[in-house]
């Protein structure tokens, strides 16, 4: 988290070329080539079923290309924070164990956790507001709460990349504002990366620094205004979108017959 | 009662082989995979029944069909259309069905299957005991040295992959110790109690508990005390002690469910 932006700025965090994703009998996206930079907050965007979820486990090693080759820049920490409903919550572990767990790769598996680690897993999560529940069980925690602890345990590892899937499932708006504005000054005041996946296209709109659209087996990587547009979104969505701005933010309508007028 | 010696083997052997069982357990039951428990001792029953057809060591055959099938499991990732539990419900068939039809060619059928079924504490030697609290030694280091790995992976296996951590090797770890314990019992106390031992001590413990080092340690406790309690039963009423120690388990489950609704109310 300490790279300085400036720095930051310069470097290449994942190059892909030439990737085709899918799994053995369904290709879902062909000859993809793009590079993600230190200091980027990219939303990768989509109809359900579009790939998104494919492409960001290879992104993260956790799948292979069929084709194609992807380099991560190994130096760097990255951190994943997962959708909260893939995990299962038998474990009777606090929200401070969760926590602490964002420390584990840093330390060799003989080792057991130091004093700065657990300072470490108690500042994260007060940085994102639950330091209160830290010896609540993980499981008795409500759905943007336990959002709230996964992200603690990625910034416990102090990354340089954050890649989050879905990460505001379950929360309220207030709740959504306050992670997107917390991962906002992350990125400003550390240059942290952050890879954002998600299927509500109006979370990343004001947020993210550039977009990567994935639909039709096609994807679109660029600056937000570049790569919305209402017509492509009209179209891959299969009904009218319009786009605006409010205040300076842009907005995003789904338009029904006869109400853009109203 | 533990006058004469070989009650003194057995209460050492039962120790020995339901405090790692109970302990490890804990781990099939958060990663629900249950059915592995009784796969990997079917496994090993099997590795039995092989040995005693070809007249190898049946302990040492049971260890290597154990840590076979456990390897197995690990390294070959199941077909997309169907859960790793579905896959480890056929290992389970196949296994079963093996012991028995091997024994099935043996002059004692009846009696072999029943005891790698049932085992016999009471009829364990000082050797094999030996060799229980050996493995369990090196379970139990295995467990405090690694068991935050084990609880990483089992958590949240995918973001410790993203952090660096081989995931695929201590997933391996963690179902070769598996394997290896519930090979050395099963040979002594049959695969019914060792099954019983690896699911209901921790299924027990989880209900009663809300911390995970207290929900291993009553784990341990419960697992201990059902196999000693069935060792006295049966030297006091002429029961067998298998069966008796499995009922024992089976009653301390809806027993844990009580005490932790009385915790959560």
């Amino acid at each position: 988290m300490s790279v300085p932006i400036t720095e930051a700025a310069t470097r290449t965090v994942v190059r892909a070329e030439g990737l085709t994703l899918g799994y053995r009998h369904r290709t879902l996206v062909r000859d993809l080539s793009f590079e993600i930079r230190s200091g980027e907050i990219l939303g990768l965007v989509g109809p359900n079923g579009c790939g998104k979820t494919t492409l960001l486990r290879t992104i993260l090693g956790l799948m292979k290309p069929i084709h194609g080759r992807i380099q991560r820049d190994s130096t760097l920490v990255v951190s994943y924070v997962p959708q909260r409903d893939r995990l299962d919550t038998i474990l009777p572990i606090t929200a401070f164990e969760v926590a602490l767990m964002g420390r584990a790769a840093r330390s060799g598996a003989l080792q057991r956790p130091r004093g700065m680690d657990r300072d470490a897993a108690r500042h994260a999560l007060a940085r994102v507001g639950v330091a209160t529940l830290s010896e609540h069980l993980f499981r008795t925690l409500s759905g943007g709460q336990q959002q709230r602890v996964l992200l603690a345990r990625a910034l416990a590892a102090e990354p340089n990349v954050l890649v989050l899937d879905e990460p505001t499932a379950g929360m309220d708006v207030a709740g959504e504002a306050a992670v997107i504005e917390f991962l906002r000054g992350l990125n400003r005041t550390h240059g942290v990366t952050i890879l954002i996946v998600t299927h509500v296209l109006s979370l990343v709109l004001n947020f993210a620094t550039s977009i990567m659209l994935m639909g039709n087996g096609a994807i679109l990587h660029g600056a937000v205004d570049e790569v919305l547009r209402e017509d492509r979104l009209s179209e891959l969505y299969g009904v009218p979108i319009h786009l605006g701005r409010v205040g300076g933010q842009r907005t995003l309508v789904v338009v029904s017959p006869g109400t853009l007028d109203v | 009662m533990f006058e004469s010696s070989f009650m003194r083997v057995a209460l050492l052997a039962s120790i020995a082989t339901s405090a790692p069982l109970s302990i490890i357990g804990v781990y099939l039951i958060i990663r629900r995979v249950v059915f592995l428990g009784l796969v990997l001792a079917n496994a090993a029953a099997v590795g039995a029944a092989v040995a005693q057809i070809v007249g190898w060591p049946p302990e040492i055959a049971s260890v290597v069909a154990a840590v076979a099938t456990a390897l197995g499991l690990a390294l070959i990732p199941p077909p997309r259309r169907v859960s790793a539990e579905s896959v480890i419900g056929w290992a389970y068939a196949a296994a079963a069905a093996a012991t028995v039809l091997i024994l099935a060619g043996t002059a004692a059928a009846d009696a072999d299957t029943l005891h790698l079924l049932y085992g016999n504490v009471l009829a364990v030697s000082p050797k094999h005991a030996t060799a229980l609290v050996l493995v369990a030694l090196a379970v139990g280091v295995m467990h405090v040295l690694f068991g935050r790995r084990f609880l990483l992976i089992t958590f949240d296996a995918e973001a410790a992959q993203v952090a660096g951590v081989h995931t695929r090797f201590w997933a391996l770890c963690l179902n070769l110790s598996i394997g290896v314990a519930a090979a050395a019992a099963v040979h002594e106390i049959g695969a019914l109690l060792t099954f019983s031992l690896l699911t209901l001590a921790p299924m027990a413990s989880l209900l009663a508990t809300r911390r995970m080092a207290t929900t291993f340690a009553v784990s341990a406790a419960i697992g201990i005390a059902a196999v000693c309690g069935g060792l006295v039963a049966a030297f006091q009423l002429d029961l067998p002690p298998g069966p008796v120690s499995v009922a024992a388990l089976v009653l301390t489950v809806p027993a844990a469910a009580l005490v932790g609704r009385k915790k959560q109310g």
